[in-house]
């Protein structure tokens, strides 16, 4: 489970990124944050998985500081940040097994782990080429088997299917819907409402650094009067820009 | 070493050894050192070895029979001067040229101070030894003259020479041969930056460049250990041009025609392992220095530029030690680089010196080490740092 407390974050003197945000993610269920490009959802998602100190608020991770105890926050956490970079010159196995190592495991149990992940992420052929010319699709996997190998029971991902086709769009969402059914808390990011619509059980829109919306998608309908979740969207933020694909 | 930081300094390494460019890069740095050693040594052999007959092109030798004589008689290989002998001496390909002017018959016939003339290019080392012996030769005449003419006035020769000049050469031939041996304590050292300077660079801002810094990050490691990791696989880098380059010159020594030169070199294996264990200590602090100059750095490309300027750095002292070697005092040992390079060069001329330079200089580079990857792992926890300076 995932708290934010009154996160917020400045940059300099003028940006504020993150005005004051607060929202639960419980287990078992998926959490979109959506909000247009520039509304403070990477830096809270920073904030959430240690990398960025908030100026003021905290969040917790199963019930951990990740002001006080950063470190032990990050054991609780399988991320998949906004920077996905992996090393060309190592194989899609080897990222995960390093990641793992890292995670402190080894041994017998690191080899099950990794292979258990490389069928779930349908990823065996692929598994001992070097990750050098991998397609976007495949890199995200990558990504995916790198952070989620320690079995963490709260996932964050930042923009998941940006820039994927639509079958890497579908095995993510597939991923997803599957740590979700295993009872993890899954939290994304996303400026594209179909994306938060086909997938979330709870919404949580953010614009301007704050959040102006909280509640499933019906709950949204229902408070705006909009018959279309689309509709809703832009009544709530006020403004349709940088919300459609 | 904890765990962890063996698993990154595993994943570093196996990384850059597939980079099989760069590893070629990093490893062929450090030969060239004895490369231009062995050029060098060769050359200098070829133009101080004794056995060549002395060429000595003469304009004029009609006028003195008896002083072509003398030289003959001594080895020289005389021959009629070229016209344009003064520009191919300026060009190199003539070493000296005797000039004996028309009046030098008139003039030793009275008695008086026949002169001659000695055309040399004093700029050119590679004529040095030819123009010495021309000149020894031609004063040895002057002399051999000056004596039987007093004699012949009944003249104690003694008498002309109130002071005689005996030179006594106290240099070792171990010293002698570290004279030319000189430029190696710098190679080594340079060789400790060289080595580890693409791990350094690919392992922090390369690592940040392709964005693989962040999730790095994302891990429980703390940051001392994976700056640790980092560190260690760029040390065995350093340590291995080092090693290299110490190996190099060993085997380039054994070619070497260094008796030519009259020298004997110490280079032998507890010669090269006192160098070693005077440069080691310092490829430690050079890898830690260099990774922390890569976490800098905005990217690659930037801290590959930052490193190269950081390998000036042993080349200022090396280059005025390997000139005009310094009387060693014990802080110089505790100078990063300057300690090494002092202490490569005592070991090298044979220098008995003891434990406590070593330990001073090892000191010095453990400490700088520790500070460098102390900041290194500080900075790690700052947010532009790990996400770019915009």
């Amino acid at each position: 489970m995932i708290e934010a407390r009154n996160l917020h974050k400045r940059f300099g003197k003028k940006v504020t990124a993150v005005e004051d945000v607060s929202f639960t993610a419980e287990d078992g269920v998926i959490t979109g944050l959506l909000g247009p490009n520039g509304a403070g959802k990477t830096t809270t998602m920073r904030m959430l998985y240690t990398l960025v100190r908030p100026d003021r608020g905290t969040a917790l991770v199963d019930g951990v500081d990740v002001v006080q105890r950063p470190q032990e926050a990050r054991r609780a956490l399988g991320v998949l940040p906004d920077a996905r970079g992996l090393y060309p010159r190592l194989t899609a196995r080897e990222h995960a097994r390093y990641y793992g190592e890292l995670h402190g495991l080894s041994g017998a149990a690191l080899d099950k782990r990794v292979d258990e992940l490389l069928d779930l992420l349908d990823m065996r052929d692929i598994a001992d080429r070097r990750t050098e010319g991998f397609s976007q699709g495949q890199r995200v996997k990558v990504a995916l088997a790198r952070a989620l190998v320690h079995g963490p029971r709260n996932v964050l991902l930042d923009e998941p299917t940006n820039g994927l086709d639509v079958m890497s769009t579908r095995s993510v969402r597939t991923l997803l819907r599957r740590l979700k059914d295993e009872g993890r808390c899954v939290v994304f990011s996303s400026h594209v409402m179909q994306e938060v619509a086909a997938l979330c059980d709870r919404i949580v829109v953010v614009a301007h650094g704050r959040v102006v919306a909280d509640g499933t998608p019906e709950a949204l309908r229902a408070s705006t009067g909009k018959d279309s979740l689309e509709e809703a969207f832009v009544a709530t933020i006020g403004t349709d820009q940088g919300l459609m694909q | 070493m904890s765990g962890l930081s063996f698993s990154v300094f595993r994943k570093e390494l196996k990384d850059h050894l597939r980079d099989r460019r760069s590893v070629l890069t990093s490893l062929a740095w450090p030969l060239i050192g004895p490369v231009v050693f062995m050029v060098m040594f060769n050359l200098l052999a070829s133009w101080y070895r004794q056995d060549r007959p002395l060429a000595l092109p003469v304009v004029g030798r009609e006028h003195a029979p008896s002083l072509m004589a003398f030289l003959e008689r001594y080895g020289a290989q005389l021959e009629a001067a070229p016209e344009d002998y003064e520009s191919r001496i300026r060009a190199g390909s003539l070493d000296a040229v005797l000039v004996v002017p028309d009046d030098y018959a008139e003039s030793f016939s009275a008695g008086r101070t026949a002169e001659v003339q000695l055309v040399v290019d004093s700029s050119r080392q590679s004529a040095r030894q030819s123009v010495l012996r021309a000149r020894r030769l031609l004063e040895a005449y002057a002399q051999l003259l000056g004596t039987q003419r007093l004699y012949a006035r009944g003249v104690a020769p003694e008498l002309a020479i109130p002071v005689r000049v005996q030179e006594a050469d106290l240099s070792t031939p171990e010293r002698t041969a570290a004279g030319l041996l000189n430029m190696v304590p710098l190679f080594l050292v340079i060789a400790a930056f060289a080595g580890g300077m693409q791990v350094a660079s690919d392992a922090m801002a390369g690592e940040r460049e392709r964005g693989s810094l962040e999730p790095l990050l994302l891990n429980p490691a703390p940051r001392s250990t994976v700056v640790t990791g980092k560190w260690l696989a760029t040390v065995v880098m350093a340590v291995a041009a080092v090693l290299i380059t110490l190996v190099g010159y060993m085997l380039v020594v054994r070619r070497v025609p260094l008796e030519d030169l009259g020298v004997k070199a110490r280079f032998d294996a507890p010669a090269a392992l006192g160098m070693a264990a005077a440069v080691l200590p310092l490829a430690l602090a050079a890898s830690a220095v260099q990774v922390w100059v890569s976490t800098y750095a905005r990217s690659f490309k930037e801290a590959q530029t930052y490193l190269s300027l950081l390998m000036v750095v042993p080349m200022l002292p090396g280059m005025v030690l390997a000139l005009s070697p310094l009387q060693p005092k014990l802080w110089m040992f505790a100078v990063p680089v300057l300690g090494q390079e002092v202490l490569a060069g005592e070991v090298m001329r044979g220098e008995p010196l003891g434990a406590l330079p070593f330990l001073i200089a090892g000191a010095s580079s453990l400490l700088l080490t520790v500070l460098a990857l102390v900041v290194t792992a500080r900075l790690l926890s700052q947010e532009r740092i790990v996400f770019g300076r915009g």
